[in-house]
């Protein structure tokens, strides 16, 4: 299976931060998830995806194509949601179809009103009178209408009430029935992830953690309980950060074999959420 | 192209409709025939500015299958599309109130817009959002009150410019300045192309 995206040691330096040497694969016909805190570089990253930002070094290339000779090709294939409404906000919704769709050679107008009925959008009320959830809906519905491959979507969930959350996951699912379709998207609501994604990239710092399928994260990472008293200099370097309290540590491993190893059946070793592995790994990816 | 310069109408439907009182008022005022082809040229590329200096027009324009060359192309051109048809609805306009204009009066109104955007084109991509249409709005002004005056003060102490244009034939006066706005649009149209290459979003 081919990759959609690929990131070769991509740099990107701003002033008070910096995008350092990320190399990310973006797997055909999977849902991605892109987590990582607020400020880690997912923005920026997806930012260099879409041709937004050039990177001061590196590679992006999109269905294996580079924007240099082929950005048009490129965004043809590509469907966008952003974070905030990007949309002319006094517009209605007919005028900003008017003004997106005939810059696609696949715009399906037909397909277009399927999605306006089926989330229910107001076609002549300004995009500021919508809600938050309704501009989500309003976004997906135009990066949804000219048959994309790839849907880039930037913290899309956010701001979204729980229930609107689930509704967006479920129509992701549906999505991705379809054929080769592949979906990125970042977030920091890593439950939104554990029911849609099939691959995981961890951004922290500007730097890519890693990029793993779901299954191979939970083979790769364990939670670890146990007394104080099992912690000492050596079985301390079994974890990736630990955290201690009066009673007993909890750890983070990626070493599930090492630990087995040394602690055999003195701690509890569970399958780690994301939520789990994002917040040990801010300790300190080295080991303490 | 052709999609970004429509998208100027769709997206000033409502200012449109201002356009024409907004131009009967310059006639009734019974200002000078240029100055209201200047006018009428500027109002609807100028106003389109006042949307795309917004962040989110860029991200949405540059998230579209368009290259950076076409969006800038198509405000160049679109400007030229655009000063074409406000000149001839002000033509209609100024024919229907009686009031007599010359071809002359035309080709001043289209040189002072075309040399207004050229200048202030570049601009609008090099300055931070917000500030950009308010100041280019009071230049324009300050610009339209007192450049006849500098203009005729220059002319009265220069003696050496005015003889040389003076000494010039009237075709020769023409096509030179055709040639040097259109030379000028030119450099204005590329220089602002490397500069909004060279931007983030």
């Amino acid at each position: 299976m081919g990759n959609v995206v690929e990131l070769k040691n991509v740099t990107k330096n701003f002033e008070e931060f910096s995008v350092k040497n990320i190399n990310l694969q973006v797997k055909q016909g999977f849902v991605t998830g892109f987590i990582g805190e607020n400020g880690a570089g997912k923005s920026t990253t997806i930012k260099m995806m879409m041709n937004l930002l050039k990177p001061d070094a590196g590679e992006v290339k999109l269905f294996g194509l580079d924007y240099k000779k082929h950005e048009k090709t490129i965004k043809e294939r590509i469907g966008f949601v952003y974070d905030g409404n990007i949309f002319f906000e006094g517009l209605n919704l007919k005028d900003i179809k008017r003004i997106v769709a005939p810059a696609y050679k696949q715009w399906d107008d037909t397909l277009f009103y399927q999605y306006v009925e089926q989330f229910k959008l107001p076609l002549n009320k300004a995009i500021k009178t919508f809600s938050k959830g309704m501009q989500m809906k309003a976004s997906l519905a135009i990066a949804l209408s000219h048959h994309a491959e790839l849907i880039i979507m930037d913290e899309p969930t956010a701001g979204l009430d729980p229930i609107f959350r689930r509704e967006l996951l479920d129509l992701l699912q549906e999505l991705m029935i379809e054929g080769n379709r592949t979906i990125f998207f970042s977030t920091h609501i890593t439950t939104d992830l554990d029911r849609i994604a099939d691959y995981i990239a961890f951004m922290q710092n500007g730097e890519l953690v890693f990029n793993q399928s779901i299954h191979d994260l939970a083979e790769n990472y364990a939670l670890v309980k146990g007394g104080m008293d099992l912690l000492d200099r050596d079985t301390e370097k079994d974890f990736v950060h630990i955290h201690r309290s009066s009673t007993g540590f909890e750890a983070l491993t990626d070493n599930i074999k090492e630990v087995k190893n040394t602690f055999g059946n003195t701690v509890i070793i569970e399958r780690p959420s994301l939520e789990d592995i994002m917040y040990y790994l801010k300790g300190g990816i080295h080991h303490v | 192209m052709f999609n970004l310069i429509r998208r100027d109408v769709i997206l000033q439907k409502r200012q449109l409709l201002l356009f024409i009182p907004f131009i009967l008022f310059f006639i009734i005022m019974d200002s000078h025939p240029a100055l209201t082809f200047l006018i009428a040229s500027i109002f609807i590329p100028f106003n389109t500015y006042a949307y795309d200096e917004k962040v989110e027009t860029n991200i949405l324009l540059n998230s579209l299958p368009y290259t950076r060359t076409e969006i800038i192309a198509s405000r160049y051109l679109g400007a030229i599309v655009y000063m074409v048809l406000a000149i001839g609805v002000t033509s209609l306009a100024l024919f229907a109130f009686n009031k007599p204009f010359t071809i002359i009066d035309i080709a001043i109104g289209s040189s002072l817009f075309l040399l207004f955007a050229a200048f202030t084109f570049p601009l609008f991509h090099i300055f931070k959002p917000g500030y950009i249409s308010t100041v280019v709005m009071i230049s324009f002004l300050l610009l339209a009150a007192i450049g006849p005056a500098i203009v005729l003060f220059l002319a009265e102490h220069l003696t050496a410019i005015t003889d040389f244009i003076n000494g010039l034939s009237v075709p020769v006066l023409y096509i030179g300045g055709t040639l040097v706005i259109m030379l000028l649009y030119f450099i204005s149209w590329g220089t602002t192309t490397v500069i909004y290459q060279r931007k983030a979003f």
